[in-house]
């Protein structure tokens, strides 16, 4: 990989916290005689630095709540980041506005989880499709709009002849199917997918996952993929990172972080996959529970379920470090050579 | 005698312009303290087939024809009350989302003191204190705090376990589990699955295991059922399945599975999807998808075949079996 050249998209320091306490009276309250002002936030991100090269699948993983949507969500320019930079093509983008901001609407495109929902119920497929390519090309003919939508419906294994239909007559495969299309009627390079499978059924994950693998090989695509589901990734991703709490603590090529993890969190999270073979790895089991993102505790963030914190661990945040194949994990007792 | 019995068990909806067979003739057992898995997509009848076992489909559904026998008594024929004194006592259900199960307004002693007096005549006390032994049993965290607590107050994986809790209570013979962990994050579920199999394996409780997750169905079950579009299409020990299917079905599943491919490699797919109920094609329900589909599997359903000790209901399969059988039989002669 050529890791000296730009990136597509470059995450700096990527901060986002959503507010609790409503507007300033909502945060005052009364107690033992005297007035305090009280505010809470969800720190869904804490500082992520991601940077994601041309042509390749970046996976993120993690359970729910520790910010992967979020991150999706800010880089879509769907959220605006409480702090950090996010750079295309060596280009900020997170502050841009309007009309400036229109091309990388279309080169940046989004799959979300369920289809059922993505999809305008009261609108036709052709409908559905012809609206981006219309918003972004208001010059191209008619000729020109119906043969792109010929051609991504054929592209993903949809009857072009059934563009006279609604959301609702498709399956739930097929509706991820004609999502897939609409973000690739306007040629995006860029595509974040968030949790684009896990709404479907076992035979149809492999149909669109497939479907999602063919587009990348002829359209030369980049993609942002978010998932909880390891077994995807490994199959999917050409590097991952591993996120606990708004952070990332482990972040490596994806061979490599399945040969080798080195996060303890990864390591549980990897045993915990379900597989199929015979011999039952036990599984290592984690103490108590993620702890939740409106008080996050000091330190590494997994410290209270990691078996091998100490106080260290308990007071001081680790960065992420570099190991010698190349891995970046951010983990105190790697650090020191304790695991 | 198995422990529980299910013999060719229809079960329709009634819906305007006909009924809709959820289930078409399923067979099973379910001897005690074993754990049985059942595979299937969404649609497959799962869900029905575990919901029918207490009698608790909900109209327009009814239980149209066959026989559910536990210890050799038909639970389809029995009355309401009857049956009343077996749904939670014998056999218990969790269900997938602790949220709906769990009643939000009552604590979380209220509602296994409930469900004990509602079997037992036996003091708020003491029906606590069984309570209290529950909750420590599924390993939950300071139990005595949360019998007062509400269920909005823990998380998902706490509520789940409060939800196995609650299915021991009464110390049931069964426990028929609707995709118990499918809610949950996926080191929480690892420990639900392993705390489930423990207190099974300890108490030797019978588990149906309902799952759309070969992996997890794989690690826990003993024997498997293959579902498809209301029928069971293959039936036998998980190991012998998991390592040897023989429908083309279950071995397209596996092979679909992104753990089974080479990582950036195009996954092994099975064509279209299953056929919705007011829809379903004539002959095997899977022709229609099934690369070695032939006249035969259009016109007639197939019976089960075993192979090994495995029950396949597929003519390719049982074609299969007779050719070899013609070779033995030749190879003997000559």
């Amino acid at each position: 990989m050529t890791s000296k050249s730009t990136p597509l998209v470059d995450i700096r320091g990527l901060e986002k916290k959503f507010d609790l306490s409503g507007n300033f009276l909502e945060q005052l309250s009364f107690e033992g005689g005297r007035l305090h002002r009280k505010q809470e936030a969800v720190h869904a991100i804490n500082g992520v630095d991601l940077q994601i090269q041309k042509g390749e699948a970046l996976c993120i993983v993690g359970e729910s709540g520790c910010g992967k949507s979020t991150i999706a969500r800010t880089v879509m320019g769907l959220l605006t980041p409480t702090a950090g930079e996010i750079y295309y093509e060596g280009r900020r983008i997170d502050q841009l506005r309007g009309k400036e901001l229109l091309p990388y609407r279309r080169k940046m495109q989004m799959i979300f989880q369920n289809p059922y929902a993505s999809l305008n119920p009261r609108m036709t497929i052709r409908q559905t499709l012809e609206e981006p390519i219309r918003f972004h090309h208001p010059d191209w003919s008619r000729m020109a709009i119906d043969n792109k939508i010929q051609e991504v419906m054929t592209s993903v294994g949809i009857d072009a002849d059934w563009g006279g239909r609604f959301g609702h007559e498709f399956s739930g495969g097929q509706r991820q199917r004609i999502a897939i299309a609409r973000a690739l009627a306007v040629d995006p390079e860029f595509i974040v997918a968030d949790e684009p499978i896990s709404a479907l059924d076992v035979s149809i994950q492999a149909q669109v996952l497939n479907l999602l693998v063919d587009a990348q090989k002829t359209r030369n695509l980049t993609y942002l993929f978010i998932t909880h589901d390891l077994a995807v990734v490994e199959h999917f991703g050409t590097r991952v990172a591993v996120m606990y709490l708004g952070r990332v603590c482990e972040l490596a090529n994806t061979k490599t972080l399945f040969s080798t993890p080195r996060h303890p969190y990864t390591q549980a999270l990897l045993s915990a996959i379900p597989r199929l073979e015979d011999d039952r790895p036990s599984h290592i089991r984690l103490q108590g529970e993620v702890p939740t993102p409106v008080e996050l505790p000091s330190g590494c963030v997994f410290h209270s379920r990691c078996p091998y914190a100490n106080d260290r661990c308990r007071q001081e945040i680790p960065k992420l470090i570099v190991t010698d194949d190349g891995t970046q994990v951010a983990c105190h007792a790697v650090e020191e050579g304790r695991l | 005698m198995a422990l529980l019995e299910v013999k060719d068990l229809d079960v329709r909806f009634a819906v305007r312009g006909g009924d809709l067979k959820a289930l078409r003739g399923i067979s099973f057992s379910l001897d005690r303290g074993e754990r049985l898995g059942l595979v299937g997509e969404s649609g497959a009848g799962k869900s029905v087939a575990a919901f029918s076992i207490l009698n608790l489909i909900a109209r327009p559904g009814y239980i149209a024809g066959g026989e559910i026998l536990l210890e050799g008594k038909n639970l389809a024929a029995m009355s309401e009350r009857e049956l009343r004194k077996i749904r939670g006592n014998r056999i218990a259900m969790i269900f997938q989302d602790p949220m709906m199960t769990l009643n939000p307004v009552l604590s979380i002693g209220t509602q296994m003191v409930e469900a004990l007096k509602a079997h037992r005549r036996i003091s708020t006390r003491a029906a606590r204190e069984i309570a209290l032994t529950k909750l420590r049993k599924v390993q939950l965290p300071s139990p005595e705090k949360r019998l007062d607590q509400y269920p909005h107050e823990l998380s998902g994986g706490m509520r789940q376990r409060v939800i196995i809790a609650i299915a021991l209570l009464l110390e049931p013979e069964i426990i028929i589990a609707d995709e118990p962990t499918t809610a949950l994050d996926v080191t929480i579920q690892a420990e639900i699955m392993a705390l489930l199999l423990e207190l099974c394996e300890q108490d030797n409780v019978a588990l149906m295991l309902i799952s759309h997750d070969l992996g997890v169905v794989s690690q826990v079950t003993q024997r498997m059922l293959v579902m498809y579009s209301g029928r069971i299409i293959e039936q036998g020990p998980t190991r012998e399945i998991i390592n040897d299917a023989q429908h083309p079905y279950t071995q397209g599943l596996i092979k679909a599975l992104p753990q089974m491919g080479e990582p950036g490699a195009r996954l092994f797919q099975i064509p279209g999807s299953m056929p919705s109920l007011n829809n379903v094609p004539s002959g095997c329900p899977f022709h229609p998808r099934c690369e070695f589909a032939t006249d035969q599997c259009r016109q007639a359903m197939p019976g089960y075949v075993r192979s090994g000790n495995v029950d396949v209901a597929c003519y390719e399969v049982s074609n299969l079996i007779e050719q070899e059988r013609l070779i033995r039989i030749q190879e003997q002669d000559s």
